[in-house]
């Protein structure tokens, strides 16, 4: 017998998502989920938009990898409340997986939740946890081909974070040909050069994460 | 490799949706994936065959009807088709200027029970 079906796939994982969308906003929290791949720098960019944001926003923080904790360890020691996921194999955080562990941040103390996905370019953009905006972090040392040869993550974040501009005198990457590539995939996508070693725009990229809060 | 977490999808799908018509086995399941969907067919029909034992899904076959990328350009006001899983330009015209309309889909069209 054939049976009709007609069903988006990840329709369950979209609804999860909705209703962790609905307890972020019953608890006035800003979401972001920050994907890039394995070293591009995502747990130091956090670490120093920790310290920017100190005094400006309540931030706390969801660490997903898929085995270990040193990120939430080092969130920790940054002293903002962290709670660590480890997939187990997982290439990416779903909406699931973010509702299991929100009771055990203090969403009440917080106005803005950062959640770290797992090292992946791939995987992450596919899947909804209820975020207002996707951001990515990609280091230059990755090379100017990537924002053509994995599409989705750019078209579908709000901002590119272009991390370890301080090595740019020691590679020939082309970082005109990122900005372009990543602009033609998505118009709107906000581009920060930024060096997590030196410092160097860390303040724009904050300052404008804390500025979408009251959007 | 998400595609065993969208293998997992499916079978909670098909599965229920085979007990609310009162049949205990799964013949096949029909899928429509756009190309810009982010699926390698060949890693789902992989994970697919791989999770399906111990099933009522066991026997299944998985079809997957892959729906190529395409739009409307707004300059040129015609429809293209692209074998690519991006478009920059309209292929046509050369314009940026344009909607994407297919080639992203991932839903499950129907299946076979018995």
């Amino acid at each position: 017998m054939k049976v009709k079906v007609v069903t988006r796939i990840l329709e369950a994982n979209e609804r999860l998502a909705e209703e962790n969308k609905k307890r972020f906003k019953e608890a006035g929290l800003f979401v972001i989920n920050l994907m890039g791949a394995p070293g591009a720098g995502k747990t130091t960019l956090l670490e120093k938009t920790i310290q920017k944001l100190k005094g400006k926003a309540k931030l706390g923080v969801i660490e997903g990898d898929i085995a270990g904790s040193d990120d939430a360890e080092r969130i920790n020691a940054a002293g903002v409340p962290v709670v660590q996921i480890n997939t187990g194999g997982a290439c990416h955080l779903d909406a699931n997986m973010i509702s299991g562990v929100l009771g055990e941040l203090p969403l009440k103390d917080m106005n803005m939740l950062i959640i770290e996905n797992v090292g992946n370019l791939v995987c992450p953009a596919e899947f909804k946890v209820g975020e207002n905006i996707k951001a990515m972090v990609l280091s230059i040392t990755e090379g100017h081909d990537k924002p053509l040869k994995y599409p989705l993550m750019f078209q579908e974040s709000k901002a590119l974070v272009l991390n370890k501009i301080d090595l740019v005198p020691y590679t020939n990457v082309d970082i005109e040909k990122i900005k372009k590539d990543a602009l033609s995939l998505n118009p709107e996508i906000k581009i920060f050069e930024v060096s997590c070693s030196t410092g160097e725009g860390i303040d724009l990229w904050a300052e404008w994460l804390n500025g979408q809060r009251s959007k | 490799m998400h595609e065993v977490s969208i293998a997992l999808s499916i079978m909670d799908i098909i599965v229920k949706k085979c007990r609310e018509e009162s049949c205990n086995k799964i013949d096949s399941v029909r899928l429509k994936i756009g190309k810009a969907a982010g699926v390698m067919p060949d890693a789902l029909l992989f994970a697919f065959d791989n999770i399906k034992t111990d099933t009522i899904a066991k026997d299944a076959e998985m079809i997957i009807d892959i729906i190529p990328l395409g739009g409307t350009c707004n300059s040129c006001k015609r429809d293209f088709d692209t074998e690519e899983a991006y478009v920059l330009e309209c292929p046509k015209c050369g314009s940026a200027d344009f909607v994407i309309n297919k080639g992203n889909e991932m839903e499950i069209i129907d299946m076979e029970v018995s």
